[in-house]
């Protein structure tokens, strides 16, 4: 039996909502997404959420998992992560090339990066493999490889030295701001649209305060205040972005400017405050909503459940819905029929993950 | 997370270490203006394959910036935003930027042109201003090099949107002392009758025009490449106009910066005969 919904899943299956919407650029109903009115947004919210799900995996202090088993455990899924990214990038490229010779238009040859996959095949399929070479929209999943390839070390430190991990996260990521450091691409010059130098911070964020020891003990002892504390972050975080975020001209700021600045790439402190601000808001509101609207709750807690092969779909999905925006006569109703559709698929396919799981199938 | 934080020190950065401005001039800095100065006239031709005949291909504009850049610096710095820049199929020929920066080194002596890559593929114009501001003040750019539209007409996003973020951005980098040359959108048959992507085009030469911007309007120049190459009997491969649309690109706009930092009516660089 799968697990009775509970706030992570529900969360993570927002997130999942969320990515697949905003990952359809102009769609209609990304103005309903939160990052209409938020500086971060789903991305920040999955990667955490992803931290947060492997203290599950690390165990507590009373009950430690044994560190073969989380080391395997935790270096199983990356490779499960990667061999799931090759999937659908594989996907992504079939379906630009069919659309490219159905449309009789060479330029979703070119779309989202894919160019190079077609024009200089030979190192672009060694940089996919490297994940050096990033579609556009589908660049989430190399961030997540990259963490969890990391993840064993993360816990052995924090098994060695718990106080340890998130200091030395955090010096990482003020060194990934300050000098500043990243990860190039190859061979399409640039670098990674998420940088893991940075969004390691997010992540081990998510799992230190995930726990109820440690400081995640403290947060949730303190968690009345800190919401209040929160709140006013949380609505000067909305008017920045409802006032199209001009108040900071990146060139006035002071130097390191990452420090000052709002950039995704490197998941700036703005943007890290901001959405530690939304989180602790937030918190206080899931038992409302699963009173509220059980059944939602219900089916984004299955998304949830399911994130790998429900973020697949949804980035497949994604792509196929902006073909869909392309090819045919654009309006909300064929916005409401995509997100419509594309989160039944989704359902679709976290509840077929479930019902193998139930039935045991082996394959 | 080490073995990331190696291949990163191993590949050459800090990313941005290079976008510093304000060092101080080399020596051979006194003669850059002469030096420039006569190569004004000497401007290779136009390449057979990239002629385009009477078409206006680019809307020159001074470049006060990247002027001052080379006056001062001897050194320009280009930030390339838009979509992603595109291999050439030919590895060891470097990217189609590559001949941008080897066209501006080759024509003033002593320049060193520096082009940092921070092109997002598929980035429509609202979210591309945003990053541009950021890139702007971490890179420290002279020239921005921003290749739009084509995301946004894929998008279907509204006109006006795509104007008002367009235009937004470029006042702004106007206002940060910030030149820019914008690479116009693809040509392809099949979209000659989309009514959305032919508005797309039309808006972006219409904002460049209103704002003095430059452009390199590739779509212009492959839609008359291509019916030249028809009307001679040899209509190219498509993939042959591909890598056609981005090599008379990155031509075009190399002799557009180089046009703006003569600053004089010298003809359009797509109109100058070749001798070939």
């Amino acid at each position: 039996m799968p697990r009775a919904p509970n706030a992570v899943d529900f969360w993570r299956g927002f997130a999942l909502v969320s990515i697949f919407i905003n990952h359809v650029p102009g769609i209609f109903y990304d103005q309903f997404t939160h990052r209409a009115v938020s500086i971060s947004d789903s991305a920040e919210l999955f990667v955490f959420l992803a931290g947060w799900s492997m203290h599950y995996v690390i165990g507590n202090p009373t009950r430690p998992t044994p560190m073969h088993h989380v080391v395997f455990r935790l270096g199983g899924r990356a490779v499960a992560l990667y061999a799931a990214h090759m999937m659908i990038v594989m996907l992504a490229i079939a379906i630009l090339a069919s659309t490219a010779r159905l449309l009789d238009n060479p330029l979703l040859l070119e779309w989202h990066n894919a160019a190079a996959v077609f024009y200089r095949p030979i190192e672009t399929h060694i940089g996919i493999a490297l994940l050096s070479h990033q579609l556009g929209y589908f660049d989430i999943l190399p961030l997540y490889v990259a963490l969890m390839l990391v993840a064993p070390l993360l816990a052995i430190i924090d098994r060695a030295v718990p106080k340890l991990l998130l200091p030395a996260s955090f010096a990482l990521y003020l060194a990934s701001l300050v000098v500043p450091l990243t990860i190039p691409a190859w061979p399409v010059e640039g670098q990674w649209f998420f940088n893991p130098l940075s969004w390691q911070f997010i992540f081990v964020l998510g799992l230190v305060l995930g726990r109820d020891w440690g400081i995640g003990r403290w947060v949730r002892q303190h968690i009345a205040l800190i919401r209040w504390a929160a709140l006013p972050i949380v609505i000067v975080g909305m008017i920045f972005v409802l006032t199209g975020g001009t108040w900071i001209d990146p060139t006035e700021v002071p130097e390191p400017k990452l420090l000052f600045i709002n950039g995704k790439t490197f998941a700036t402190p703005i943007r890290v405050i901001q959405f530690l601000a939304l989180v602790a808001v937030m918190s206080i509101v899931y038992p409302y909503i699963a009173r509220a609207i059980p059944t939602v709750v219900g089916i984004l807690a299955m998304l949830g459940r399911n994130s790998l092969e429900v973020f697949c779909a949804a980035s497949i999905l994604s792509l196929v819905g902006q073909i869909m925006r392309y090819a045919l006569p654009d309006g909300v109703w064929l916005d409401t029929l995509l997100v419509t559709g594309g989160v039944s698929l989704m359902g679709m396919v976290a509840w077929l993950s479930e019902w193998r799981a139930r039935a045991g199938t082996p394959v | 997370m080490w073995l990331l934080l190696l291949s990163t020190l191993v590949a050459g950065l800090p990313a941005y270490a290079s976008g510093e401005k304000g060092t101080p001039p080399p020596p051979a800095l006194a003669q850059a203006v002469p030096a420039e100065q006569k190569q004004e006239g000497n401007l290779p031709p136009v390449t057979r394959d990239c002629q385009v005949g009477s078409t206006e291909v680019v809307t020159q504009s001074p470049l006060p910036n990247v002027m001052r850049a080379l006056r001062e610096r001897q050194k320009i710095v280009i930030l390339a935003i838009g979509a992603s820049p595109i291999v050439r199929r030919d590895s060891n020929a470097g990217g189609y930027y590559d001949l941008v920066e080897q066209f501006l080194e080759q024509t003033f002596k002593g320049l060193e042109v520096e082009i940092v890559h921070r092109g997002v593929s598929g980035e429509l114009a609202r979210d591309a201003g945003a990053r541009i501001k950021m890139e702007v003040a971490l890179v420290k750019p002279d020239l921005v090099l921003w290749q739009v539209g084509t995301a946004d007409a894929l998008a279907r996003l509204s006109i006006e949107d795509f104007e008002r973020s367009l235009g937004k951005t470029l006042v702004w980098l106007k206002a940060h002392d910030v030149d820019v040359a914008l690479i116009g959108l693809h040509y392809i048959k099949a979209l000659t009758k989309d009514a959305h992507y032919q508005a797309v085009r039309k808006s972006l030469k219409k904002v460049a025009t209103e704002l003095g911007v430059m452009r390199v309007g590739r779509y212009e120049a492959m839609e008359t490449i291509s019916r030249l190459r028809g009307e001679q009997g040899a209509p190219p491969s498509r993939s042959r106009m591909t890598e056609a649309a981005y090599e008379c690109s990155a031509e075009y706009l190399a002799r557009a910066i180089a046009t703006g930092l003569f600053h004089k009516d010298i003809p359009k660089p797509a109109d100058k005969p070749a001798t070939k």
